[in-house]
């Protein structure tokens, strides 16, 4: 069993599945106490246009799909704040004309053999030392943006209109966090596709927030959850010859519906 | 004496309606005033323009003798939403809430512990610092909330339906609290409500608001009949509430046509 370990693509998978569970969690509490569990899935379907636009013209997909996930995110919520519309009609609105400008643009390319499966589901197999180190930088700048600001942006969560008449400068944390996320969806989507993405950055703190109720126990207990899960994902989809992604999404499902079992159960008793 | 708040020929408009005309009047330091008037006559939005959230159409505005935008960058402004502004279930506990009000603060952490220790217990709710915040009742949430206003030692202080979520006893012993607030600490207070009769008793002025400001004076002077026709519309039908009345006992301006 352990000596997958030796193995250099497994143990990219490893650390990168590592990095991203931890990236994701955190930024999770954000997603959960905002309502923002349909942001992610907005983002990350909105690189989807991004991508194809890249495929269409010959240039790097990803960054366009960068450049598609950020404008989406601060559009979402630009659109929230000035056109009083609730940031999941606008998630809604933008991901599905950018979905439907990538499936025009990959029509139109010539030659576009490539399915959209990689898409869903990525493959953390695939994960190679460029993605690592990328990862790691982007990591650490958002731990050290959360670290100095993340009682700031707990009280924007908290209640944005008085967290401004404190002084705050809101507008800055709200696109700060939208943006952070945005990217951190972009990563996410690269290496282990949308539905995993999604599942990594809603599921464990809203699996958490079934046992615990303060933001630090929350917000520890996401990554432990996120650490565990993925490092299963790999090994259970490594040793049955499963899809990594599919697999690891399954196993979030499992521990979710079972934290609100236990749940259910305390509360009853 | 200094003024906190001074509002001269404000005119607001909302997606081209004009939802406030010409509002002039000032609020001198350490005074208490409540906003009244009928539901959409502009109270909040009001309150929302004297906090830089509207930007007015016409008119200025002068809040600690700074614009808005100014004033509220010096942490001197404390601002208590309605109780249902705040999201269910957020993942905070009754001391995290009163923290927050020192977000800014330049003291150490152990300094700003105590401070909010101090306050919570001031509101009386010391005892539930570790309890999650969204489990208090709407009363004790909005006790935690003065607090969280309160430890920023602010000038000035804005409150938008205080009552809400509060029942006619604990409302008594709100306002009585604001009362003393403005007593013990000198803290300029800025409501807006719909408890006329109940807060008329603890205030220094009352604003009558619906879209022009009808009446700005004493609350005792308030209670007339043409003037809340003004406000309100002829249809309104005063109660008046006597000395001895057990059940509304918070009403005792003589004024009107019947009695309870």
């Amino acid at each position: 069993m352990l000596e997958i370990l030796t193995i250099p693509f497994i143990q990219n998978a490893l650390i990168g599945g590592i990095l991203i569970a931890v990236l994701l969690s955190v930024l999770s509490l954000f997603i959960n106490i905002k309502n923002w569990s349909f942001i992610n899935v907005g983002i990350s379907h909105a690189t989807f246009g991004g991508l194809a636009l890249g495929v269409y013209l010959g240039v790097s997909p990803i960054s366009l799909g960068f450049i598609f996930a950020i404008s989406t995110g601060i559009l979402i919520g630009y659109i929230s704040k000035k056109g009083d519309i609730h940031e999941d009609i606008s998630i809604g609105i933008l991901f599905s004309i950018s979905m439907a400008l990538g499936v025009i643009f990959l029509t139109l390319t010539p030659n576009y053999t490539s399915d959209l499966f990689s898409f869903l589901f990525g493959n953390i197999l695939t994960i190679t030392k460029e993605d690592i180190y990328l990862l790691t930088i982007f990591s650490i700048f958002t731990y050290i943006f959360l670290w100095i600001f993340f009682r700031k942006i707990l009280f924007c969560c908290y209640n944005e209109e008085v967290a401004y008449t404190t002084g705050i400068n809101t507008k800055f944390y709200y696109y700060s966090l939208i943006v952070i996320i945005a990217i951190a969806t972009v990563l996410a989507v690269k290496l282990v596709g949308v539905i995993l993405a999604s599942a990594m950055i809603i599921l464990p703190a809203a699996t958490s927030s079934q046992i615990f109720w303060h933001y630090k126990k929350i917000l520890i207990s996401s990554v432990l959850i996120s650490i565990i899960i993925v490092l299963a994902g790999i090994f259970v989809s490594y040793q049955y010859n499963l899809p990594s992604g599919a697999t690891t999404v399954f196993i979030y499902g499992i521990l979710f519906f079972t934290a609100l079992l236990v749940k259910k159960i305390r509360q009853g008793s | 004496m200094k003024t906190a708040l001074e509002v001269k020929n404000l005119t607001v408009k909302l997606s081209g309606k004009v939802i406030l005309e010409d509002i002039n009047f000032s609020v001198k330091k350490g005074e208490t005033l409540a906003i009244v008037g009928p539901n959409g006559g502009g109270k909040t939005t009001l309150l929302k323009t004297i906090l830089g959230f509207i930007i007015p159409f016409k008119g200025e505005i002068k809040l600690l003798e700074r614009p808005p935008k100014e004033a509220i960058k010096t942490g001197k402004v404390g601002y208590l939403p309605q109780k249902n502004n705040i999201p269910k279930r957020f993942p905070v506990s009754v001391l995290d809430v009163v923290l927050f009000g020192l977000v800014n603060s330049k003291l150490s952490k152990k300094e700003q512990i105590e401070r909010a220790l101090k306050y919570l217990d001031y509101v009386g709710m010391l005892d539930f610092k570790d309890h999650p915040f969204s489990d208090l009742s709407g009363g004790q949430q909005q006790r935690v909330s003065i607090a969280r206003v309160l430890v920023a030692e602010p000038e000035i202080i804005f409150l938008d339906e205080p009552s809400t979520g509060i029942d006619v006893v604990a409302q008594e012993s709100f306002y009585e609290f604001l009362k003393n607030l403005k007593e013990t600490k000198g803290i300029t207070v800025v409501m807006v409500t719909h408890d006329v009769g109940v807060v008329a008793k603890f205030v220094d002025k009352i604003a009558g608001l619906n879209r022009f400001l009808h009446f700005y004076g004493h609350p005792k002077e308030f209670f007339k009949k043409d003037i809340l026709e003004k406000l309100y519309g002829s249809e309104i039908e005063l109660v008046v509430h006597s000395e001895e009345c057990v059940a509304c006992e918070h009403f005792r301006f003589k004024i009107g046509d019947k009695r309870c």
